[in-house]
């Protein structure tokens, strides 16, 4: 089964940054046909500006930004990888560029200026995860009400609408900082 | 027309009488003579303004368009032409809620969407009814977490709910039917016959 | 609120009567001295008008702030999340393959491409692949859903704009589609047919038969379809040259799908990243010309054509074999072992209840959906369910470029342009 072609999906954008910006590559990694390269929140607009505009690279497409939640990494790495994932469709190409931030400092420059499409994809990061992006034009929640509290995709937001309790699990009526953290369906 | 209410009963052999419900209030004719015939034929018909005033609130439930998700197109399929609900009288759906009495709320209801919701049902006049179609109007469905409203009925009132993720078009002809039923008043309380 | 620019109309202190009026009017986009009646000023030169989230034509709850000018949409802030159902929360909730219904549910037009993507990327991960009989299958019935999405859009979008016939068309054609899911799992809508792994099951012997009605009947319905709409004057007059995006701002949006391809961008994920044997399968990836409204309903209704190419292939040439792989990390074992050998039956067990564990890792999986470009990146932690499952919606995009497709459009004509760019709020706001 062939998901990406012969050779490494995102391989394209790696060695263009190495070549080009290689100050900004901190990690490279490839894994299940695909490559992952982590860069600092400080290079990020010009390592995005270098894959849109370079004549070899073409990433213009934008995908979408997320986080992924790391709640017990911290102190040794930063909790959140933020996600940006860019389409070449010129050269047929993904790629993934990661940028950690931590819990405290959950920053990161907006990039609504280099893609259009940014726009909507950092206000639905902030709403679910609450990571800041600066220079955004207007950042507010997109998907739940303005005046929601909290960052649902988080690990430590409780998501229940309701209990429902049977007799084999009871724990599921406690209050959410009461339920035993090993309960199948998970607690959080 | 069906349901008990019988204005009507063509006889067998051709001959009509006019039958009066037992508690309207009418006088039964003792037998279909000549001059009952010529009454009939110009179009008498005697009832309780009750019973008409019911079997016109149920013999056209005007639904306001309420799809919200994946049972919206089964409410869709309902009204197309394979299951065609103009039968039941739910011909016309209103996009507006002041011109509507059914309000189907088909699909997840968002906490978001919910002041939606009830501002929507407050806006319809009176008489009116709702049907919670579909596992997630009725209970949150399969979706028990933050986002969704656990049930539609914390928000409005709910006359018959529908299970189903869809719930067949069947489904909710069935729960159409079983609301006139219910307007007709043939169903005390929460009692499905 | 966004602090907007002042917009001022060009012609709130002009004297009607001037001919700076005239200029003005022809700078909007209206022709001067056509209409018979005086324009009132009502205080404001612009008015903001809220459209949705309960209205007829947004193909759900959409609600859009336009702030107009007369009839002029001057600027349009689309508000979403009247949907937003918790979706990526659910998945890091339940394991795999419970996953799956609720992947159905998400862009509910075409359920099964959503199950297509989230089981690509979870086999990505564990490294396994689906016979060919259980490739060829997902191909068909992912075709017949395209198929069944796309008379969908047809049908509402015609009937958007008033062309009532087509909607009871399209709905008459999407029954038979529905007969034929409701035929393989039991379901009208929400299959759940393919799964980590494989599929629910072969596919019992009435499949063929109908599939093979579809083959034979369809050309002809669609052209059917056709000869309501294409050279229907009303429809060009209403379509053409509306709600025009070039390919640099398609690209930009990240807008994909058929939006992308009405431009003119030659793109399309079953060609340039062929998932589950695409690649066996000679069809062509329709291209409009000028990004209207007009080019993508032709783009889509050409799609459907080559849907059904696709489909008599697959279908022609289907192998045998099984559907469902064996690999004992996800296939339950077959059931005269569960009699003798405890560990299978220890094995099924832990299948059922507990599910499969993923190896650690992250993947990007895109399937061409009927509205675009359908991702699932799925991270995993070594657990039996996903740690982290975004799922990248092509209608969220689409839809971000509708500002920009509707400025300077009039009000009537937004309508138009929500119905060509096909979105599913489901997918929108997951």
């Amino acid at each position: 089964m062939t998901a990406v072609g012969s050779s490494m999906s995102g391989a394209r954008a790696a060695d263009l940054l190495e070549r080009e910006l290689p100050a900004a590559v901190r990690r490279r990694e490839s894994a299940a046909g695909e490559v992952t390269l982590w860069v600092d929140r400080t290079d990020l607009v010009a390592v995005c500006t270098l894959l849109r505009d370079h004549p070899n690279a073409a990433y213009m497409t934008p995908l979408f930004v997320t986080a992924v939640d790391w709640p017990d990494r911290e102190p040794a790495e930063p909790r959140f990888d933020v996600v940006y994932m860019v389409r070449s469709l010129q050269y047929n190409d993904v790629c993934r560029l990661i940028v950690q931030v931590t819990e405290d400092d959950p920053i990161v420059p907006s990039l609504e200026l280099v893609f259009a499409g940014m726009d909507w994809h950092e206000r639905e990061c902030f709403d679910l995860l609450g990571i800041h992006f600066t220079g955004h034009h207007d950042l507010k929640r997109i998907l739940l009400p303005t005046d929601w509290d909290g960052h649902p995709l988080r690990k430590d937001y409780a998501s229940f609408g309701e209990p429902i309790a049977f007799t084999h699990n009871l724990e599921w009526a406690l209050p959410a900082a009461e339920r035993p953290r090993d309960m199948p369906g998970g607690s959080r | 027309m069906g349901l008990n209410n019988e204005l009507i009963v063509p006889r067998a052999g051709g001959r009509s009488i006019l039958l009066a419900d037992a508690d309207a209030g009418t006088i039964a004719l003792p037998r279909a003579g000549a001059a009952e015939r010529t009454a009939l034929q110009s179009g008498f018909v005697t009832t309780t303004i009750g019973k008409v005033i019911q079997w016109g609130r149920y013999s056209s439930l005007w639904p306001a368009l309420f799809g919200l998700a994946c049972c919206a197109i089964e409410m869709m399929a309902t009204g197309a032409s394979r299951y065609d609900m103009s039968r039941f009288g739910c011909e016309v759906f209103r996009a507006s809620p002041r011109q509507s009495d059914l309000m189907i709320v088909a699909g997840r209801v968002s906490q978001k969407m919910a002041p939606v919701l009830r501002h929507i049902y407050d806006q319809m006049p009176e008489p009116k009814w709702v049907i919670s179609m579909g596992a997630c109007a009725s209970s949150g469905g399969m979706f028990n977490n933050y986002a969704i409203v656990q049930g539609v009925d914390k928000v409005v009132p709910v006359d018959v709910y529908i299970p189903g993720c869809p719930p067949r078009p069947e489904g909710l002809l069935d729960a159409v039917m079983k609301l006139q039923k219910k307007i007709a008043g043939e169903l005390p309380g929460s009692l499905l016959g | 609120m966004t602090a907007l620019p002042p917009l001022g109309s060009p012609t709130a202190d002009l004297d009607p009567l001037s001919e700076q009026y005239d200029a003005a009017r022809e700078r909007l986009g209206i022709e001067p001295g056509l209409d018979a009646i005086d324009l009132v000023e009502i205080g404001d030169s612009t008015m903001e008008l809220n459209m949705g989230p309960m209205h007829p034509s947004t193909h759900g709850v959409l609600r859009l702030v336009l702030n107009l000018d007369g009839e002029v949409v001057r600027e349009c802030r689309p508000d979403i999340g009247y949907l937003h159902t918790g979706f990526e929360k659910d998945f890091e909730r339940h394991t795999y393959q419970q996953c799956i219904p609720y992947t159905d549910r998400m862009d509910y037009l075409s359920p099964l491409f959503n199950n297509l993507g989230f089981s690509l990327a979870v086999e990505r991960l564990l490294g396994i692949e689906v016979p060919l009989r259980g490739q060829y299958l997902r191909v068909i019935m992912c075709e017949l859903c395209r198929l069944a999405s796309h008379l969908l859009w047809y049908g509402t979008g015609a009937l958007d704009l008033g062309a009532t016939t087509a909607f009871v068309y399209a709905w008459r054609d999407r029954e038979k589609l529905l007969d034929i899911n409701e035929l393989v799992s039991g379901v009208r809508m929400h299959t759940s047919f393919i799964r980590v792994g494989g599929l629910l099951a072969d596919v019992p012997d009435p499949f063929y038969e109908m599939v093979g009605a579809v083959i034979k009947t369809f050309p002809k319905l669609i052209d059917e379809h056709e000869l309501l709409i294409t050279k229907n004057p009303i429809w060009r007059q209403r379509t053409i040259g509306l709600g025009t995006l070039t390919p640099e701002d398609a690209m930009a949006y990240g807008a994909t799908g058929p939006v992308l391809r009405g431009s003119g961008v030659p793109y399309d994920l079953r060609k340039a990243q062929p998932y589950s044997s695409y690649e066996h399968f000679d069809f062509d990836v329709p291209i409009g010309r000028n990004g209207d409204v007009y080019d993508r309903y032709l783009v889509r209704m050409q799609e459907m054509r080559e849907s059904l190419k696709i489909i008599t292939q697959a279908f022609e040439n289907l192998p045998d074999g099984p559907v469902n792989t064996t690999d004992r990390r996800v296939a339950l074992p077959p059931r005269n072992e569960l009699n003798t050998s405890m560990e299978s039956l220890i094995h099924h067990f832990k299948l059922v209840t507990e599910g499969m564990r993923v190896p650690v890792g992250q993947v990007y999986q895109a399937v061409e959906s009927p509205r675009g470009e359908l991702g699932f990146y799925l991270v995993s932690d070594g657990t039996n369910r996903p740690y982290r499952c975004k799922v990248r919606a092509p209608s969220f995009s689409n839809l971000s470029a509708l500002p920009h497709m509707v400025r300077g459009e009039l009000i009537a004509d937004v309508v138009a342009v929500i119905g060509s760019i096909d979105i599913v709020l489901g997918d929108v706001d997951r």
